[in-house]
C-alpha cells in the first residue's frame, strides 16, 4: 500500500521548469531513493512535499488523504518529517529538551514536566536502540549523535513519512552501519524513509525502491534488487551533450606545483605535480576533500604532513606567503568568500595585491585604473564605472573581476574553487574560454567542480576524490560522466 | 543608468551619505536661536568655544580611532578609562622630568600599550571586543585610582585625588598658558590651538583610511571578513591594530587633557567618554555593522555634539542634568530617520506606482 503519491507535479521558477510532470510513490515500510544530480529537481520536489513552496500543478495524496495547498505545519501535523543536511538541532539545549522543543510537557502552572521528558526520551531510545543520554548537552554530542537525535524527534512526533537529506555526509562507516540498523528496525515498524544520496553503495545496502530525476523530469523508478549501480548512473546523467569543444591540447611545461603524502583537513596522502601551462579538474561529492585541499593549497587550512612545493620551493604559512609565490585563490561561494559588499568594483579588485605590496603603503590611483582597465578589457567585464558598487554586476561579471584579483598579483598558479557557481551559461562559456586562455600562456590551473561537462571542456586531467582521496585518474579523452560518477560514488 | 536625477533623489542621496552635515547646521541654527533669544549676538568666538571645547577636540580624537575600531565592526569601552590612566602617566612624567618630548612620548606609549591589550586579548585569544574593552575600562580605572591615592604628591602634583600639572616646572607656562588654552588670532577670528591637534589627527586619519591599503583593508574586514581573509588580508592583525590606533589617539588626548585642563580627576574624569566616542562615530555616519562610513562624518558628530551641550548651558531654564537626555534623542531621532528614511521612501513609491496603474 502506498502511503504517499504525488502526481503530474510541476514546478517552474521565472521562466525555467524545475519539475515537470512528476511522479512519486513511496509505499508503507519501505526506504525509497531519491536520486538524480544536482539541479535535478530533488530538492524541489522535497520541498513542495514538506509544504515550503507551492507546486504549479499536480497532486499529494498522504495516507489517502489529499492536500491541494499543504503547508509546513499541515504536513507537519500529517506525519512527514525533514531530517536536513544541516542539522536543525540546538546546541545549547540538553537532548531531551531537543525532543520536547515546541512541545514541552508541563504542569498546571506552566511549569516544565522535566523528569517525565528525560523518562520518556530514555524510553524513546532504548525502543529504537540509541544510545544517548538525555540529559547532556546537544553540543557534546557528536555529529551521528545529532542525527540519530533529530530522526527520533521526528519520531517522537509520530512521523510517518522521513525525509533523510544525505544523512550520511559527516558520519564514519560504523556510524553509518549503526545508523542503518536502526532505519532497518524503524522500517519493520512501518515506518517509511525517502532516503537522499548520492552514494551507491549506501543505496544499495539500504534502499528498496529507487527514482531517478533529469532536469526535473521523471526517468525511471523500480526495485533496487532489479537493478545495479551502472544502470542507475545511466540514468541519472542521461546521454549528455558536451557542446561545441573549444579544448586544444598544449605543450606543457616544467613541474610548477608538487604534492608529496600531502595531508590536512578532510584529505589525506595526496600526491600529485601539476606542469606549466596545464589545467587539472579535481572533482567528487560534496564533502570529498578536493576543496579542503584548495583551501591548504592557498594557505587558508593548516597542512598536517606531507610536502607541498610551488617552482620548487617548499611553501607553508599565510596566504600572503603563497600570493607572494604566486599562487591565487577564486573561493567557492562567491557571496560569502569573495564579494566585499561595501566596497566598489575597483576596490574589490585591487585588495588582494595590496597585501603583496605593502611596501608601498600609499594608494596609487592612476596606476590602479590602468591596471583596471587592461584586465577589464582582457576578461571583457561589462562594468559601467569602476566606483560602482561590487553588488551591481552580474554574478559573471562580479566572478570575472575576482580572477582579475589574481591576475593583478601576477599569479601562475590559478586555484578555482567550483568558478561557475550562480553564473549564467553565457559567463561560463566564457569562463572557460579564459582558463584556456590563461593555461596557453603558460599558468597553471586547478579547478574543483562538481559538473563534470566541466571537465570536459577544459581539463587535461581530471583526478576523482572519495573521502579525502584520489581514487582514480583521467586523462582528458578518457572522461566521461558516468565513469567519473561511478568513481565519485565509490561504486567500483 | 540615467544621469539625470530628480532634486529629491539627489537630496534623499546625499542625506544618506552625508546626513552628518545636515544634523550639524540643524543643531548650529538651534544654538544661533537660543543665543538671541537670550539677547546675544551669535559671533564666531562661540563657534571657536565649540570648537576648543575638550568635549571637541578630546572626545573627537579619540572618536577617529573609535570610528576605526567600529568601521571593522568591533568596538572599545575602555578609552574613557584608559584616558584617565594615560593622562595620569603623562602628567607625572612631566612632573618628573619637565621635559616635553618625553611628556609626549608617555603619552602615545602608555595610550598604545593600553589600545594593544585590548588588541591582543581580542585578536589572538579570540575573545569579544565588548567583554574585552568592559573588563579593561574597570581595570585602567581602578588602577589610576589606586596610584593617586598612594603616590607622593611630589609626583601626582596634586592631592590624593587628582593628578595636576606642577606648576613650578618650566615648561608649564608654555603648555598650559600657550598652547594648552591659547588661540591663534587671526583679524577677529581666534582658533584655539588644540583645535589644531584635532584637525590635524582628522586629516592624518582621512588619509589613512582613504589613500592607504591598511585604511581599504580596514574596510574589507568589517564589510566581510571571510573574504577579506581569502583575499589575503592578514584580519588578526588588522583587528589588533584599530585597538592600537586608538590607544594611540587616546595618547593624544591625554595630552590634550593635560595641556588644556591641566589636571586629571582618576574618579569623575573621562566618565563616559567612550559612549560620547561611540555617539559621534554613528552621528557621523559610521555603521555599527561595520564596513561603512566615513571620517569626516566623525569631526560633524563631536562637533554636533559639543553644540547640544552648549545649547543646553545656555538656556537658564535647563539644568545641566537634561544634557544626556537631549543628546541621547538626538542620537535615537537621527538614527531612526537614517533607519525609517528608505522604508517611507519606499512605501511613497508603492503608491505613486499604484496610482499610475490606476489611470
Amino acid at each position: 500500500m502506498s502511503i504517499l503519491e504525488m502526481s503530474h507535479v510541476s514546478k517552474a521558477f521565472g521562466g525555467s521548469k524545475a519539475l515537470s510532470d512528476i511522479h512519486f510513490t513511496v509505499e508503507e515500510g519501505e526506504i525509497h531513493a531519491l536520486l538524480g544530480e544536482n539541479g535535478a529537481g530533488k530538492s524541489t520536489l522535497m520541498n513542495i512535499l514538506t509544504g515550503v513552496i507551492p507546486a504549479d500543478e499536480g497532486s499529494i495524496t498522504f495516507l489517502g488523504k489529499t492536500y491541494p495547498n499543504p503547508s509546513i505545519a499541515q504536513m507537519e501535523a500529517a506525519g512527514i518529517a525533514f531530517v536536513h543536511q544541516e542539522l536543525n538541532v540546538i546546541n545549547d539545549l540538553t537532548v531531551a529538551d531537543n525532543i520536547f522543543l515546541c512541545r514541552e510537557l508541563t504542569n498546571k502552572l506552566g511549569l516544565l514536566r522535566k523528569k517525565e521528558q528525560i523518562q520518556r526520551a530514555r524510553e524513546l531510545f532504548e525502543n529504537l536502540g540509541v544510545d544517548i543520554d538525555p540529559t547532556v548537552l546537544v553540543s557534546e554530542l557528536k555529529t551521528s549523535e545529532k542525527q540519530l537525535l533529530e530522526i527520533c524527534r521526528a519520531l517522537y512526533a509520530d512521523a510517518k513519512l522521513l525525509i533523510l537529506d544525505e544523512p550520511t555526509t559527516a558520519l564514519s562507516n560504523n556510524e553509518i552501519d549503526h545508523l542503518f540498523g536502526i532505519l532497518r528496525k524503524l522500517k519493520e515498524q512501518g515506518k517509511s524513509f525517502i532516503f537522499i544520496s548520492h552514494k551507491m553503495p549506501e543505496i544499495f545496502a539500504i534502499a528498496d525502491r529507487y527514482t531517478v530525476l533529469r532536469n526535473g523530469e521523471f526517468v525511471s523508478t523500480g526495485k533496487i534488487a532489479d537493478t545495479n549501480a551502472h544502470a542507475v548512473t545511466s540514468d541519472m546523467v542521461g546521454a549528455s551533450y558536451v557542446d561545441a569543444d573549444v579544448y586544444e591540447s598544449r605543450e606543457l611545461g616544467d613541474t610548477v606545483l608538487e604534492l608529496k603524502n600531502f595531508s590536512g583537513t578532510g584529505f589525506e596522502n595526496v600526491n600529485l605535480s601539476a606542469r606549466r601551462g596545464e589545467i587539472l579538474a579535481f572533482t567528487g561529492l560534496a564533502g570529498c576533500g578536493a576543496s579542503e585541499l584548495m583551501q591548504t593549497l592557498f594557505g587558508v587550512l593548516p597542512p598536517l604532513s606531507g610536502e607541498l612545493s610551488v617552482n620548487g620551493k617548499a611553501l607553508h604559512g599565510s596566504s600572503v606567503k603563497f600570493m607572494k609565490n604566486g599562487v591565487g585563490m577564486l573561493p567557492a561561494n562567491r557571496k560569502e568568500n569573495s564579494v566585499v559588499p561595501d566596497m566598489s568594483i575597483l576596490e574589490n579588485y585591487y585588495l588582494a595585491e595590496h597585501e603583496i605590496s605593502r611596501n608601498k603603503p600609499f594608494i596609487n590611483r592612476g596606476q590602479e585604473l590602468r591596471r583596471y582597465e587592461s584586465h577589464k578589457e582582457m576578461l571583457h567585464i561589462k562594468a559601467d564605472d569602476c566606483e560602482n558598487s561590487i553588488g551591481s554586476l552580474s554574478g559573471g561579471n562580479q566572478q570575472k573581476v575576482f580572477i582579475a584579483r589574481w591576475l593583478n598579483i601576477g599569479a601562475d598558479v590559478l586555484l578555482f574553487d567550483n568558478p561557475t557557481q550562480g553564473v549564467d551559461v553565457g559567463a561560463k562559456a566564457e569562463i572557460y574560454r579564459l582558463i584556456l586562455e590563461f593555461a596557453k600562456e603558460g599558468k597553471t590551473i586547478l579547478i574543483n567542480t562538481l559538473e563534470i561537462p566541466e571537465i570536459q571542456k577544459v581539463a587535461d586531467r581530471c583526478l576523482v576524490f572519495y573521502e579525502g582521496r584520489i581514487v582514480k585518474e583521467f586523462k582528458h579523452s578518457e572522461v566521461n560522466e558516468h565513469d567519473v560518477m561511478l568513481y565519485s560514488t565509490n561504486a567500483i | 543608468m540615467k544621469k539625470n536625477k530628480s532634486f529629491g533623489e539627489t537630496l534623499s542621496k546625499a542625506w544618506s551619505q552625508y546626513s552628518f552635515i545636515f544634523v550639524m547646521v540643524i543643531v548650529m541654527v538651534a544654538y544661533a536661536f537660543t543665543i538671541k533669544s537670550n539677547g546675544n549676538i551669535f559671533k564666531w568666538s562661540h563657534i571657536a568655544a565649540i570648537l576648543g571645547s575638550q568635549n571637541t577636540c578630546i572626545v573627537g580624537t579619540m572618536a577617529l580611532g573609535m570610528a576605526l575600531v567600529i568601521i571593522t565592526g568591533q568596538i572599545d569601552l575602555s578609552i574613557g578609562s584608559s584616558l584617565v590612566l594615560t593622562t595620569g602617566v603623562t602628567i607625572m612624567v612631566f612632573n618628573t622630568t619637565d621635559s616635553i618630548p618625553l611628556m609626549i612620548l608617555a603619552g602615545l606609549a602608555t595610550g598604545a600599550l593600553c589600545g594593544a591589550i585590548n588588541g591582543l586579548l581580542v585578536g589572538l585569544a579570540k575573545m569579544p571586543p565588548f567583554v574585552v574593552t568592559l573588563g579593561t575600562m574597570l581595570i585602567y580605572r581602578s588602577l589610576t585610582l589606586s596610584v593617586v591615592r598612594s603616590i607622593d604628591p611630589a609626583i601626582s602634583g596634586s592631592s590624593s585625588s587628582q593628578f595636576a600639572m606642577n606648576s613650578k616646572n618650566s615648561n608649564y607656562e608654555f603648555l598650559r598658558m600657550k598652547f594648552g588654552t591659547g588661540k591663534l588670532t587671526l583679524g577677529s577670528f581666534s582658533i584655539p590651538y588644540i583645535t589644531f591637534v584635532f584637525v590635524l589627527m582628522v586629516v592624518i586619519f582621512i588619509i589613512l583610511t582613504e589613500k592607504t591599503k591598511y585604511g581599504k583593508s580596514v574596510y574589507a574586514v568589517g564589510s566581510n571578513e571571510k573574504s577579506a581573509r581569502l583575499a589575503g588580508i592578514s584580519t588578526t592583525w588588522v583587528k589588533i591594530s584599530v585597538f592600537i590606533l586608538t590607544g594611540l589617539m587616546v595618547g593624544v588626548g591625554s595630552i590634550l587633557q593635560a595641556c588644556k585642563i591641566g589636571n586629571v580627576t582618576p574618579a569623575s574624569s573621562g566618565v563616559s567618554y567612550e559612549m560620547y566616542a561611540i555617539a559621534a562615530v554613528v552621528l557621523g555616519g559610521v555603521s555599527m555593522a561595520g564596513g561603512k562610513g566615513k571620517i569626516i562624518g566623525v569631526i560633524f558628530g563631536a562637533l554636533s555634539y559639543t553644540t547640544i551641550n552648549f545649547i543646553i548651558v545656555s538656556i537658564p531654564a535647563l539644568s545641566v542634568d537634561i544634557q544626556d537626555t537631549f543628546q541621547g534623542l538626538v542620537l535615537i531621532v537621527v538614527i531612526l530617520v537614517q533607519t525609517i528614511g528608505p522604508v517611507i521612501k519606499e512605501s511613497f513609491r508603492r503608491a505613486r506606482k499604484k496610482r499610475l496603474a490606476a489611470k
